[in-house]
């Protein structure tokens, strides 16, 4: 059996993602025994080629990423999204609270009528993504673990419980109890809890359990003094395309 | 002159542009280098709580974030008026100094090192980490492979997460360190003085002892008499974390030397109106276009910037290595005559990276790191507050003003490659004008030491990753005067 193609490709990020693929430094060298990696720039000039997997990361904000991404999906069979970027929008849909002329005259000066632009989306929203690696940057452990499970043609398991649990799991002191606010109690898992571990609060930049009830954790911000304007602003740090039901909250 | 047309470029997505512009003898005109840069940030942060600055600043760029978490942090201390604790300082700070050290390694072994180590006219498959492998042999691959590994343990441990950190906040840290990790790290320390001396003596022994290497440091074409800025303490030795900003004169005499919350009454910033970059410059001096000498506002604000503002090095290894690059360079190695040449920048990069190896062994092994008093809880109303730090391509400041509840009212962030933005332009236009002339054929090798004048500045706007192991991406055009593409070039895009 040929090795898998697999294939890497960016949009608007802040690169931290491919950083912290560096950083899997030996595993990842066991791993590209077992594929055939094409990386982004040199996959760009070829086209025709097709992928057995492609790894995306990076938001979507310009009308040629729309372009691009839509040519990445039809040429691979599996597409992962990397990171929060990709996911759920990442720190680059900020950018869609506003006014998109204005950014536009920022960045662009006179020239802005030259760059269409589109608020920033995540990947999911223009295309099907079969899996997604979450966190900022995206975890190194589930990249891993994804991408073994389809190398042996396994379903990757998928996290869908709250990062308080993982908190609980490894007796991390409770960053609520210490007067802070924190997202955990709502944001998926997978992070090993890593801000709370670390004396901060979770800023939910895995994006949330499917199931998150979106009132009682307003209701749970409340208690910590966040007035509701305020805790929508938390919530929707790194989530563009979750809680969509709080667009518009003034 | 043609207006000219940038690429829709988002936050840090694209490459870096030159257009050069030859007249019609062939000569060249003009030159403008651009780089994607989103400035909406400072518009973002509007309406958030300061207190999460430290955390959504280092979101701007995934190759550096240590230095926006640390700037932002010092600038939420002064928003709240606290002093943090000198434990939290010096956790800071020894954070700060592992990553400097492992960021001027990769700059130096994988992007602007290959350059030397390698030859400027070598092919381009061997211009880069690998090809310095082959050059310095495989253990120095294993070396700095295994610098990178133990700084990211520590930036984890230290930092919360090896990207995108989080344990700074007002008022201090999150987290302490334990007397066992202070053990290991210690180990680690050493190690990374090795490192160090080890990357010394390979800019010795392949640049400084091959004479076409050091006449190329030395060549006009790669010079620019400017201002320089870099932070300084008290005594006016480098220091990455905290001091004064200094500035000096072509001449070497101080300019001025200003805190953090003096910084608009010393530097303006100047849009172009073909480009949306900012330029800072000196405002006492004022913007007189792009040009250096003692009479335009430029500065500079790199590696050698920081060594020519200051004094010398606060430590033992660094202040030698310090004085013999002054020794060979102007002949007095005191420091007091600046260095001109571009290039240099590269060996003072070695040199600061001396400095932090140290630096951080000094912090390990100081008592006060694994003590628990590590944060004050700010209490004050805050108001408004600057924090500086020197991250590795140049002076960092982040300035907040906020309401009585800690909103953001007002960011403005003036990143390290921006200071440069100016220098680079008129650095890339020296290097086209001496090279590209009438008859003469636009090759790889050409193209590459046009690129050498940036490449020494280090400019991040994500290259560095896109460049590992590979090379940064870049479009060369070269235009008539009518803006009409004569030649063209592109790598890695
Ligand atoms: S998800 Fe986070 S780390 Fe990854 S590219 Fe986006 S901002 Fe950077
Ligand atoms: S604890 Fe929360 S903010 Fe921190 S990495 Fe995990 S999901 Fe992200």
């Amino acid at each position: 059996m040929s090795k898998p193609k697999v294939a890497f490709f960016d949009f608007a990020s802040c690169e931290g993602c491919q950083l912290n693929k560096l950083n899997l430094e030996n595993s990842l060298l066991s791993i590209l025994e077992l594929v055939d990696i094409v990386e982004f720039r040199e996959a760009m000039d070829d086209r025709a080629d097709e992928y057995d997997i492609a790894f995306v990361e990076g938001s979507i904000s310009t009308p040629t990423c729309v372009e691009r991404i839509h040519d990445i999906r039809r040429r691979s069979k599996i597409l992962v999204a990397l990171g929060a970027c990709a996911v759920q929008g990442g720190i680059n849909a900020l950018r869609n609270s506003q006014p998109a002329e204005w950014v536009k005259e920022v960045v662009y000066g006179d020239d802005k009528y030259l760059f269409p632009s589109i608020p920033v989306q995540p990947v999911s929203a223009v295309v099907k993504v079969d899996y997604e690696v979450r966190g900022c940057p995206m975890s190194t452990p589930e990249f891993l673990h994804i991408l073994k499970s389809l190398i042996l043609g396994r379903k990757p398991e998928i996290f869908d419980h709250a990062v308080c649990v993982e908190c609980k799991s490894s007796e991390n002191e409770c960053v609520l109890e210490t007067g802070m606010f924190c997202l955990g109690p709502v944001t998926r898992a997978g992070c090993g809890a890593v801000c709370p571990e670390n004396g901060q609060y979770c800023s939910g930049c895995r994006g949330y359990v499917s199931n998150i009830n979106t009132d009682g954790a307003l209701e749970m911000l409340a208690e910590n003094g966040l007035s509701r304007l305020e805790a929508v602003k938390r919530l929707r740090l790194f989530c563009s395309s979750e809680l969509v039901e709080l667009d518009g909250v003034k | 002159m043609q207006r000219i047309k940038i690429d829709p470029v988002t936050r840090l997505e694209g490459h870096g542009k030159i257009d050069i512009f030859v007249d019609d003898e062939g000569n060249v005109a003009n030159c403008y280098f651009l780089v994607p840069e989103l400035r909406g940030f400072e518009k973002f942060a509007q309406g958030r709580p300061v207190e999460e600055m430290p955390r959504i600043t280092t979101r701007i760029c995934g190759v550096c974030p240590e230095a926006h978490h640390m700037a932002a942090a010092k600038a939420c201390d002064e928003v709240y008026d606290v002093q943090i604790p000198s434990t939290a300082k010096k956790l800071r700070e020894l954070l700060y100094s592992i990553f400097f050290t492992a960021d001027h390694t990769v700059h130096f072994y994988a992007l602007g090192g290959p350059d030397f180590v390698v030859g400027p006219d070598a092919p381009k498959e061997m211009r880069n980490l690998i090809g310095v492998v082959k050059t310095v042999g495989l253990e120095a691959g294993k070396k700095v492979i295994k610098l990178r590994a133990l700084a990211q343990e520590m930036i984890q441990t230290l930092g919360g997460k090896k990207i995108h950190q989080v344990t700074s906040l007002p008022g201090g840290v999150s987290k302490g360190l334990k007397e066992e990790e202070r053990k290991k790290f210690a180990e680690y320390g050493k190690y990374f003085i090795e490192f160090g001396l080890f990357t010394l003596q390979i800019f010795e022994d392949i640049v400084l002892k091959n004479s076409t290497y050091v006449d190329l440091i030395l060549s006009d074409t790669y010079t620019h008499k400017t201002y320089y800025m870099g932070m300084v303490d008290d005594n006016n030795k480098v220091n990455f974390y905290e001091g004064k900003v200094r500035v000096v004169d072509p001449e070497g005499y101080e300019f001025c030397k200003y805190s953090p919350g003096e910084y608009t009454e010393h530097i303006s910033e100047h849009i172009e109106p073909w480009n949306y970059l900012k330029y800072p410059f000196l405002k006492k001096i004022g913007w007189k276009g792009f040009v250096d000498g003692k009479d335009s506002g430029i500065y500079r604000a790199t590696p050698l910037s920081r060594l020519n503002a200051s004094d010398g090095m606060n430590t033992p290894l660094a202040q030698e290595a310090y004085e013999k690059f002054y020794d060979t360079l102007t002949g007095d190695r005191s420091g007091s005559i600046p260095v001109h040449h571009t290039l240099a920048t590269h060996w003072a990069r070695v040199i600061e990276l001396m400095y932090s190896a140290e630096r951080m062994n000094e912090l390990l092994n100081d008592e006060e790191i694994t003590s628990d008093n590590i944060r004050v809880i700010p209490e004050k109303t805050p108001s408004e507050g600057i924090g500086i730090v020197e991250a590795p391509r140049g002076t960092l400041t982040h300035h907040y003003i906020t309401d009585e509840n800690g909103i953001v009212r007002q960011a403005n962030l003036i990143v390290g490659t921006t200071n440069n933005h100016a220098a680079i332009s008129m650095s890339i236009k020296k290097a086209a004008q001496g090279l590209i002339k009438k008859g003469v054929e636009i090759t790889d090798g050409l193209l590459n030491k046009v690129e050498m004048a940036f490449r020494a500045y280090d400019p991040c706007f994500g290259c560095a990753t896109h460049t590992l192991p590979g090379q940064m991406p870049i479009e060369l055009n070269i235009r008539n005067l009518k803006g009409e593409i004569i030649n063209s070039r592109k790598r890695n895009i």
